[in-house]
């Protein structure tokens, strides 16, 4: 079926295609190709088979790692999410001050996730942070921990303080909030309906198309995750907190290419399985949703 | 028409990015040859400012024909990372900083280093104190310059000392435990500790010292399956046990260990001549009272080894071009000169692989460094430095998990066994 | 409906949304505010007494901050870098998402999906061959070898984005405006385009968010002052055994006010023309 627009079409998928086949395809091609190679330093040695698989595998941390990833995705596409649509429904109600609340909330995504894990690090830590400060000052100073430093504390408290910056995605999902017309709440205050009658009627099934695409994306920097933890733990304690992305790093200063490049693989295709599969089954429904609308 | 000028005016705006002075490259201009010199000692590292003194002097004494471009990369783990991804694509920069490590002199083995073997030997040998060259030397080729070193005795705070009724640093570890104890009793932590920051520095030198006590000159022969690593990790577990370290220790990087130091919080520490600078300049009332000792002997152990290593070493990269060759050579005769590196070592309290003499005016801990180098029985290299960079980032790992009773010593050295697989 | 009942519930409920909205405010500015505080003392009093007030506030932090990494040209630079691979990415982008949401051709589905599971690529791990890539383009150590990294690297989000954002827009305008005789272009220009400026924003924010914040590709792909961006510049103040938090700090609240008075000025004012006289209750 040849479309009579086929000269534009070609045009306007150019450029996209251009960027996207330098610098993913290649490289995936890189990354596939490198990870079936035995490396010694600097030079490829020959052919390794599945070795680097098997190495990784063998590797305790990986299977942590994953463990982690997934922990992570779900963190971010499940709790964060919902945490940055409440905030978002509570704020698109225009209470005092929403304006100014909206800037704040989004200011820390302008600062760049250096500034934020070092502070971070300041208040998470044992001796002097301002956590366990607060926590004597009210009283609960048996609390106090080296919270980056154990085991049990040290995900969760990566993961919560990821977790609670809601600016970014309450960003998007109040815009959307904001352009549902108010005649329907109108609507719905002369039928008797309540705030969360009305919030859960009206507004959560019309933004659910960008509620899912947002919760994708989360996902996504979930499984992609690196930034936070490199900073704050490096991985650690006892590579507790490890995720891919770190392992594939260290590889890569490890000199192990041929590893590092199986872990990306890895990645990829458990990622790219997952979301697939989410967009397959639940993307689609979305759209038909917001489409009928 | 007010989209035709939209567009238009986007396209101007690219074609003016990509055109205008934003291309930044190494050129030939002329016959002046341009050596690119990616280097992290710059910006607030104490040999900053000597070693731009020394590039800009031979820059002018070579004015037309040889030029020396220094790249920032002030953070030591950005460079790693980008002289590594650079060397796997191909792209060798003209001269930089080698930090010779088991991982590291793997790259001996491609084609990529400059071959100074040769060069190495005869009158430019003379210039250096004896053992480093030999050190650099792989497979009986030289393709890196020895430069600065690294030595790294134990360092205590002596008013805190005094001020829990401690004379001179104890000599054996009964002794030390029972220090320990008199400086608990007092209100001091004994000692700064640190797992993190990729290479767990502070701790990985306590290790380091303690196998060096415990098996004397000849430590690193032993592989690590030789009971040495657990009974070294058992003295060092103590050490992170009973509040003989701060809190902060698991998880903690360089600038947890020698903060707590400098704030007179913790009475031990281990660092090298590089860190002078900066506690004079942060905490003049402990540099003052810092005196330097050698690690507590084990029973039955060796006493008064030091742990002194390469620090960095100066690479170039593999050329054919005989008159950048010769460039290259030049460079790195100009930065090994004896009084060159004796101006570094005076301006910043690093120390060098070269035979020089420091002038009378000295920081009096970096007199304490030469002392103690000398009547050092034997120095041996640190941990970093024998085993592969995988090996030394578990050991960080590794100790936060017996730090935290997840692992028992012996558990301790199977991670550091499994990593180096 | 009893009175009393429904106050409660309003009560307890209008609390526990004052209590929301305060405890993000306060984690979100509190941390700001003690980055503030830090970049006006010693290092030393920054690792010994981290929540106290300055002693001394030390101004020369500041004048450090500059001299030191050269942030002037960063934070313009940056500027450039963000901008561009925005433009640059939501034009690409939004072409190609009006061709797969609108159009009809062999291997739809499949080059979409394609560029759609590029979402979930770990970057990092190409830096091999990115920076062979940019070598061999001759793009190292510039800034268009940094705008279009990131514009590409950013091109399966934004498609991702701008294909759902422009799947829900109705057909009919379309339909109509074609049998008035709106050619191709015309379509995309003039309906697509401007009906999915939330889309365009949404996507835009999140390009122009990681080319301002991204820091890897920065550090492997530049290496002189003249393209280098200001997350380099922050670490600037980490030196192989001792970093400058004080001067890093002094360095990130100079970089703070820019973006935040460009934040204020843009963002808030496209949200406003897009959302305006939509607020309800």
């Amino acid at each position: 079926m040849r479309n009579k627009h086929w000269k534009a079409i070609l045009l306007f998928l150019t450029p996209t295609v251009v960027l996207y086949a330098l610098f993913f395809v290649f490289p995936l091609g890189y990354v596939f190709f490198v990870s079936f190679i035995r490396w010694s330093g600097a030079i490829p040695t020959g052919f390794a088979g599945f070795q680097n698989y098997l190495d990784i595998f063998h590797n305790p941390t990986f299977a942590v790692s994953i463990r982690n990833n997934i922990i992570w995705a779900l963190s971010l596409g499940i709790g964060q999410i919902a945490l940055s649509a409440l905030v978002a429904m509570i704020l698109a109600r225009g209470p005092w001050g929403w304006r100014f609340l909206r800037t704040v909330y989004f200011l820390p995504n302008v600062i760049s996730q250096v500034a934020i894990s070092m502070m971070w690090i300041a208040i998470y830590n044992a001796e002097y942070g301002a956590l366990n400060r607060i926590l004597e000052q009210i009283g609960l100073g048996h609390l106090a921990r080296n919270w980056l430093g154990l085991v049990e504390t040290a995900l969760p408290a990566i993961i919560i303080q990821q977790l609670l910056y809601v600016g970014y995605f309450m960003i998007i999902i109040l815009a959307s909030t904001m352009s549902i017309p108010t005649s329907y709440y109108e609507a719905a205050q002369i039928d008797g309906a309540s705030v969360l009658q009305q919030e859960r009627y009206i507004t959560l099934p019309l933004i659910r198309g960008i509620l899912v695409t947002s919760s994708i994306l989360a996902m996504a920097y979930g499984l992609r995750h690196f930034e936070a933890t490199f900073l704050m733990t490096a991985g650690g304690p006892a590579n507790s907190t490890s995720v891919m992305g770190i392992m594939l790093f260290n590889n890569l200063h490890f000199l192990q290419y041929g590893r590092a490049n199986a872990i990306g693989a890895v990645l990829i295709v458990l990622g790219a399985l997952i979301i697939v599969t989410m967009r397959r089954t639940i993307g689609r429904q979305s759209e038909e949703i917001v489409a009928k609308g | 028409m007010k989209h035709r000028v939209l567009f238009l005016s986007i396209c101007l705006l690219v074609v003016l990015a990509v055109y205008g002075d934003l291309f930044a490259a190494a050129q030939k201009e002329g016959g002046e040859i341009v050596l690119t010199f990616p280097t992290f000692w710059v910006g607030q590292d104490s040999k900053a400012g000597p070693i731009a003194d020394l590039v800009q002097q031979f820059n002018a004494d070579n004015a037309g024909k040889i030029r020396v471009v220094i790249e920032a990369n002030p953070d030591t783990d950005g460079y790693r990372t980008k002289l590594n991804t650079s060397l796997a694509a191909g792209v060798v920069p003209d001269i930089f900083v080698f930090n010779p490590d088991p991982t590291t002199f793997q790259y001996y083995d491609a084609d990529i280093l400059m071959d100074i073997t040769e060069e190495l030997k005869g009158a430019w040998a003379q210039d250096f104190a004896p053992g480093y060259i030999e050190a650099s030397t792989k497979k009986g080729r030289a393709k890196t310059v020895p430069f600065e070193t690294g030595l790294t005795p134990i360092w205590y705070n002596q008013e805190l000392f005094g001020r829990a009724g401690l004379g001179d640093f104890p000599k054996n570890f009964d002794d030390f435990w029972a220090a320990a104890e008199k400086l608990k009793a007092a209100g001091i932590v004994p000692t700064s500790q640190m797992t993190g920051g990729a290479n767990a520095w502070t701790s990985m030198l306590w290790y380091s010292h303690i196998l060096a006590s415990i098996s004397g000159p000849e430590v690193w022969k032993n592989p690590l399956t030789h009971p040495q690593y657990v009974q070294a990790a058992e003295i060092l577990l103590r050490m992170y046990q009973d509040g003989n370290t701060t809190k902060d220790a698991v998880g903690g990087d360089a600038g947890v260990a020698g903060g707590h130091y400098m704030a007179g919080r913790t009475a031990i520490f281990i660092n090298g001549p590089w860190y002078i600078g900066r506690i004079k300049k942060d905490a003049p009332a402990v540099h003052a009272v810092t005196k330097l000792a050698h690690a507590p002997a084990v029973k039955a152990g060796a006493y008064g080894g030091e742990i002194g290593f390469q620090l960095s070493n100066l690479a170039a990269a593999n050329t054919k071009d005989p008159a950048r060759k010769a460039a290259v050579l030049k460079f790195l005769r100009w930065m090994t000169k004896p009084e060159n590196v004796k101006m570094i070592s005076e301006r910043s309290g690093a120390m060098f692989a070269l035979k020089y003499q420091l002038g009378a005016q000295v920081d009096p801990l970096l007199k304490q460094f030469i002392e103690i180098s000398s009547s050092a029985k034997f120095s041996v290299g640190h941990f970093e430095s024998q085993y592969p960079v995988a090996v030394t980032q578990e050991l960080g790992q590794a100790l936060g998990a017996m730090a935290l009773g997840k692992a028992t010593a012996k558990e301790f050295v199977q991670m550091l066994i499994q990593a180096s697989k | 409906m009893k009175k009393v009942g429904v106050s409660a519930v309003t009560i307890i409920a209008k609390a526990g949304k004052w209590c929301l909205l305060s405890f993000f405010f306060f984690f979100t500015f509190l941390p700001l505010l003690w980055l503030f505080f830090s970049s006006f003392k010693t290092n030393f009093e920054f690792l010994t007494e981290p929540f106290s007030l300055p002693a001394v506030w030390r101004f020369g932090n500041y004048l450090n901050a500059i001299r030191i990494s050269g942030m002037p040209r960063l934070f313009v630079n940056s500027v450039i870098v963000s901008t561009c691979s925005t433009i640059l990415n939501i034009l690409a982008a939004s072409m190609a998402a009006f061709v797969f949401s609108r159009e009809v051709f062999k291997l739809q589905n499949a080059i979409l999906n394609l560029i759609v599971a590029g979402v979930l690529v770990p970057i990092i791990a190409f830096m091999v061959p990115y920076f062979r890539l940019i070598s061999s383009l001759g793009l190292y150590n510039s800034l268009p070898g940094l705008i279009v990294t990131y514009a590409a690297i950013n091109v399966p989000i934004s498609v991702f984005l701008l294909y759902s954002f422009m799947q829900s827009i109705p057909r009919e305008l379309e339909e109509a405006a074609v049998m008035d005789g709106c050619s191709f272009w015309m379509r995309y220009s003039r309906i697509i385009f401007p009906l999915s400026r939330l889309g365009l924003v949404t996507a835009a924010t999140f390009v122009f968010l990681y080319s301002w914040n991204e820091f890897i590709y920065a550090l492997l792909l530049t290496t002189s002052v003249s393209a280098r961006t200001l997350q380099l510049g922050i670490r600037f103040f980490v030196s192989q055994f001792f970093t400058d938090y004080t001067s890093m700090y002094a360095a990130l609240v100079i970089t703070i006010i820019p973006s935040m008075v460009v934040y204020v000025l843009f963002h808030e004012r496209i949200i406003q023309g897009l959302t305006s006289g939509a607020l309800k209750g």
